[in-house]
């Protein structure tokens, strides 16, 4: 390895050991940290609500590693994406109330509609707007996402009003020991983000079609004149991708409120992850969700006003690790 | 381009100067306020144009300087008792401030990651005016004395816009801007040709920041209320961003006509139907980037309609 290689890694290092403890820093500063049995219990209940996080934020984040790695596409939608899916979870959640029955849908199972209906937005919307720009100047899929992020807002807002909603499902709690809880929604999604994206691991590493994309994401041409049709590849990653973040979706709307305003941050934290982790690569972005989970946590639980700065923390690791270094943990070189 | 074409240039300049100078006692306060916020807009496209069309650092996230300014003019008004024209040296330093700090590392990033760090920095910039509301009074915004000060800031946003539209004219017209395009096209060359790439680049990019931050100033002196949800509106960034692309970047009169065009529709969707205007709007951005990347202006020089020297 080079000498400029190394000294990044050793950089990269540094700052994730820095950002990881400067949460306790300013917690022991401010007199948020206490150091008792009872602070103990709560660290490791955070950690643990911290990685289930991250579980979530892998689902967007390797939809979103997924399409860069192929097409190298960044999709500035794939926030609204999520919102989408959370929407639709809400939907058929409440859908049997909508003709008076008194029954919930469960939000797992809606998956079986959601996804297709998203796959399907994503073919669309690949063959019609992304097809003809991939390969051209690196900018245009960029504008042409945000455009269609803008109007995925402004159709959900002019559909359901910006209150937020939740989807009421298991509020209950699961007992670790007698001091560590964590509510149940973030165990089950936890639980399916691993289903999910150890199945598209596998499919990417075993089924036919799956080699086909990985090869199309290491060199077009070549995978081109291998008799791969690239263009079929390209329809079906977006279409993937986009799938995989209504499953965050879905999982997000048994956790968390959402407005159609919240896809933003999301891109925005599924962007932090992938630049964390590697661009295009699919380990990095399952670790790096991991580690913004935990990050996050950390600092809404020590930091004054942590809530709010738990969005600054994703977008500082972000620009962070563009500076630092580029390639992120695991991702392939530029050029 | 002719000694005699620039100064045609600068006779219609003072023409038009001449004109608006004379407008607003025509026109009712709504009809004022219009061409004030088409004048902002015009301001806001104009110096996206400079980082972004001349440098080609396209940049998402301009919302932030507009926002950082007419947050110092505000607190300055409302919590220091200033006179809101004495506050916008002030908006333009504390803009070019923002523009020094966020661009000395994100500078370095190229392309798209450029565009997502300064979104990210500019949303950024949002969580921490809302956080901190010691100063900023957070959530809740600053309320300004109620004045009425629509034919003042008619006035000073007027300066403002020709003092913008002369840096771009200057900017595409002298080696500085020549040497912008040099970076856009090819950056490693211009590196290589010995133009000190990062103080053009700064210089760009600080020079983007300040008019945004002063419009942002006599914008919350207008409207007399600001929050960080409105001033830091990642809508705004679009907006300009469409604007200019529209009428055509790396010009000086595209961001200009694409401001004029585009506020007046947007200002009659608005009032017709408000949640379509929004949903047209991401439409209309995906039509521009996917079929006139070169907006109005670079369609009619390629069509052969408009000589080059002309609009430049």
């Amino acid at each position: 390895m080079e000498k400029a290689e190394i000294r990044s890694i050793y950089m990269l290092s540094g700052f994730l050991v820095g950002a990881f403890s400067l949460p306790f820093v300013v917690g022991v500063m401010t007199g948020y940290v206490i150091f008792d049995l009872r602070w103990l219990y709560d660290l490791i209940t955070i950690i643990l609500s911290g990685l289930m996080q991250g579980g979530v934020y892998a689902m967007f984040a390797v939809g979103l590693t997924l399409i860069f790695g192929v097409m190298r596409i960044i999709n500035v939608a794939h926030g609204e994406l999520v919102m989408l899916g959370a929407y639709l979870t809400w939907v058929l959640f409440n859908a049997p109330g909508f003709f008076g029955i008194n029954v919930y849908v469960d939000p797992l199972l809606t998956m079986v509609i959601t996804l297709p209906v998203v796959f399907v937005f994503g073919l669309t919307v690949q063959k019609l707007l992304l097809n003809a720009v991939v390969g051209g100047p690196e900018l245009t899929p960029l504008l042409i996402t945000f455009g269609l992020g803008i109007s995925l807002i402004n159709i959900v807002e002019w559909i359901f009003t910006t209150d937020y909603h939740t989807v009421a499902y298991a509020p209950h709690s699961v007992q670790l020991t007698d001091q560590i809880q964590i509510s149940a929604n973030k165990v089950i999604s936890f639980a399916m983000a691993f289903v999910i994206s150890m199945g598209v691991y596998m499919f990417l590493k075993l089924h036919r079609l799956g080699k086909a994309i990985r090869a199309t994401a290491q060199n077009a041409d070549v995978a081109m004149v291998c008799g791969i049709d690239i263009k079929r590849i390209y329809v079906i990653t977006f279409a993937l991708g986009a799938s995989l973040a209504a499953a965050g979706g879905v999982l997000v709307s048994i956790q968390f409120a959402f407005n159609p305003e919240t896809g933003l941050e999301y891109t925005i934290v599924a962007f932090a992850i992938i630049i964390l982790g590697g661009r295009g690569n699919y380990i990095g972005a399952l670790l790096g969700a991991l580690m913004l989970g935990v990050l996050e946590n950390l600092v809404s639980f020590m930091v004054p006003n942590g809530t709010a700065m738990v969005e600054i923390a994703a977008y500082a690791l972000m620009i962070f690790v563009l500076l630092i270094r580029p390639r992120g943990l695991m991702g392939m070189k530029e050029g | 381009m002719s000694r005699r074409e620039t100064v045609n240039h600068l006779m219609m300049m003072v023409i038009a100067f001449l004109l608006l100078l004379m407008l607003p006692e025509y026109l009712n306060v709504y009809h004022r306020s219009f061409v004030m916020f088409t004048m902002m807009y015009v301001v806001l496209a104009s110096s996206w144009n400079i980082i972004s069309g001349f440098t080609g650092y396209v940049s998402f996230g301009h919302v932030l300087f507009y926002g950082v300014g007419s947050y110092a003019s505000a607190i300055l008004v409302a919590d220091h008792g200033w006179h809101w024209l004495a506050t916008l040296p002030i908006s333009m330093m504390v803009g070019l401030a923002f523009a020094i700090v966020i661009g000395f590392p994100v500078l370095r990033l190229k392309g798209p990651y450029f565009a997502i760090a300064t979104l990210a920095a500019s949303e950024g910039t949002r969580v921490l005016v809302t956080v901190w509301d010691d100063l900023t009074h957070g959530g809740l915004g600053i309320s300004l004395p109620n004045v009425e000060n629509s034919m003042e800031t008619y006035y000073a946003m007027l300066v403002l816009m020709f003092v913008t539209i002369g840096t771009c004219y200057w900017v595409a017209h002298s080696r500085f801007g020549v040497r912008l395009n040099a970076i856009r096209e090819d950056e490693v060359a211009a590196e290589g040709l010995g133009i000190n790439t990062t103080l053009y680049k700064m210089t760009a990019f600080g020079l983007s920041a300040i008019f945004p931050a002063m419009a942002g100033a006599i914008q919350a002196n207008k409207t007399l209320y600001i929050d960080p949800e409105t001033e830091f509106f990642v809508l705004v960034t679009i907006t300009m961003k469409l604007m200019a692309m529209f009428g055509g970047k790396g010009t000086v009169i595209g961001p200009i006509i694409g401001a004029v065009v585009l506020y007046s529709i947007q200002e009659y969707v608005w009032v017709t139907f408000p949640h379509a205007h929004l949903i047209a709007f991401g439409v209309f951005l995906i039509l521009v980037a996917r079929f006139m990347p070169r907006g109005l202006v670079g369609h009619a020089i390629d069509q052969g309609w408009w000589r080059k020297g002309m609009v430049h």
